[in-house]
């Protein structure tokens, strides 16, 4: 996001509590650096690269953070129009009543919170993760983002 | 010194096949035949597959020979994730955008119910019925059966010192010990833990990488026809690919307890969303907590 559209998303929003408004603008900030690239440009079509304009239209983006009362997901959609955010809300989608009776089946196992080290530095011979994914599925993706862009 | 390895790429994704010696021609050839029945069999993605001819009119049918442990499996799993894991998700995942054009955009207004098991389809292990046009999608194991399916091959051949890695799902057979880095759902520079792996699978599942818009992603809960957010990221240790790449799936809806009433012997790790990590008790490797 640009800091003006930022700064305008907390301006458009100022009748909602302001924790909410917080907590929808960090976690725009944060899926765009931590997700891998497919995970955080959702499109319907939106982007989050810095600089550039955004086609107006409306983005939808979910994200989870801690609060006192356990894990809570959040969805924040947000309304652009000549690179002015014009509309936010957030919601919060948590009270998945399906989400949370499967959680509850994984809590038993829990060791702690993982610390990613480098693989680099690890001396491993093989790695065990999400497929790589084809040169059709990726170049589907980047089409997209480029048609949000404006 | 380095060993022989195998590189191409197959069924969308690249693959490397380590061994001893290096391996002839003879065996080279007869892997990617191997590879490319499978895939005419079973990928929704070829028109001219039998999968495909399957989602266009209901009817009886005989699947390939090696359909019955896939099958099996998959049907042992969907009880056991009370029908979470499903075979039928293949015409959700269309409508999703995941479809053979990589359209990867929802069909605005499309919400197909995914069928269950018993009113859709049934299987005798040799003829599969069905009584709607199914489209049926296999990627929660069908990428681990190929690998055993390759392993068996290689037995065939005479070679039974091998290590196969179709893009982060491994099978290993030999004397040695493998340090398997467990990638990061989230940065694939970085891993969660390492894990030593001896004559046997290992698997992961990890949506993020294939995800596209809106979070939408390739691991469905069937009974809600949504792509499932509980779960980050799985890693399955089993005897068989197979085992491991369809565990890796289910762990994403049910508890080790109910799982091994499938699979008595697996390890594993899973990642949530916010980082916290759980895994079996028994577990031949290291978590970075």
């Amino acid at each position: 996001m640009t800091p003006t559209a930022r700064s305008s998303a907390a301006r458009t929003a100022a009748l909602r509590p302001a924790f909410a408004v917080l907590a929808g603008a960090t976690l725009l900030g944060s899926l765009a650096g931590c997700a891998s690239s497919a995970q955080a440009d959702q499109s319907t079509g939106g982007t989050t690269s810095s600089g550039g304009s955004y086609k107006d239209g409306t983005y939808t983006k979910n994200g989870s953070y801690a609060s006192p009362g356990g894990q809570e997901t959040i969805s924040v959609q947000l309304t652009l129009k000549s690179n002015v955010v014009t509309a936010v809300t957030v919601k919060t989608v948590t009270a998945d009543p399906t989400a949370t009776a499967y959680e509850a089946r994984f809590i038993s196992g829990i060791q702690g919170v993982v610390v990613g080290k480098k693989l680099d530095a690890l001396n491993v011979s093989r790695v065990a993760g999400s497929s790589l994914t084809s040169q059709g599925f990726n170049a589907a993706v980047e089409a997209i983002k480029a048609d949000a862009k404006a | 010194m380095p060993r022989p390895e195998l590189r191409f790429e197959a069924i969308g994704v690249p693959w490397a096949i380590e061994t001893a010696e290096p391996l002839p021609a003879t065996t080279v050839a007869a892997i990617h035949e191997r590879i490319a029945r499978f895939d005419r069999d079973y990928s929704r993605f070829r028109a001219d597959s039998l999968v495909s001819r399957i989602t266009r009119e209901p009817g009886r049918w005989r699947l390939p020979d090696d359909a019955g442990p896939l099958l099996d499996l998959y049907r042992l799993l969907y009880d056991a994730t009370d029908g979470a894991m499903n075979p039928l998700v293949g015409q959700r995942l269309e409508e999703l955008g995941y479809d053979r054009d990589y359209t990867l955009r929802a069909r605005a207004g499309a919400a197909t119910r995914i069928p269950s098991w018993e009113e859709a389809i049934s299987w005798d292990g040799s003829h599969l019925t069905t009584l709607t046009p199914v489209v049926l999608d296999i990627g929660a194991a069908g990428k681990g059966y190929l690998i055993d399916l390759v392993a068996d091959l290689l037995r065939e051949c005479g070679v039974d010192d091998y290590l196969i890695d179709a893009s982060g799902d491994l099978l290993h057979r030999g004397p040695d010990t493998v340090r398997v880095g467990l990638e990061h759902p989230w940065d694939p520079t970085m891993a969660i833990g390492v894990y030593e792996l001896s004559n046997g699978a290992l698997c992961a599942s990890a949506p993020g990488r294939r995800a596209w818009s809106d979070g939408l992603h390739h691991i469905l809960d069937a009974t809600s026809g949504e792509p499932t957010r509980t779960v980050a990221a799985t890693w399955v240790r089993a005897d068989s690919a197979l085992e491991a790449d369809a565990l890796a799936t289910a762990l994403f809806f049910a508890s080790e307890a109910r799982l091994s009433e499938v699979v008595p012997e697996f390890e594993y790790a899973r990642m949530m969303p916010d980082g916290r990590v759980g895994r079996s008790e028994r577990f031949n490797g290291e978590l970075f907590l």
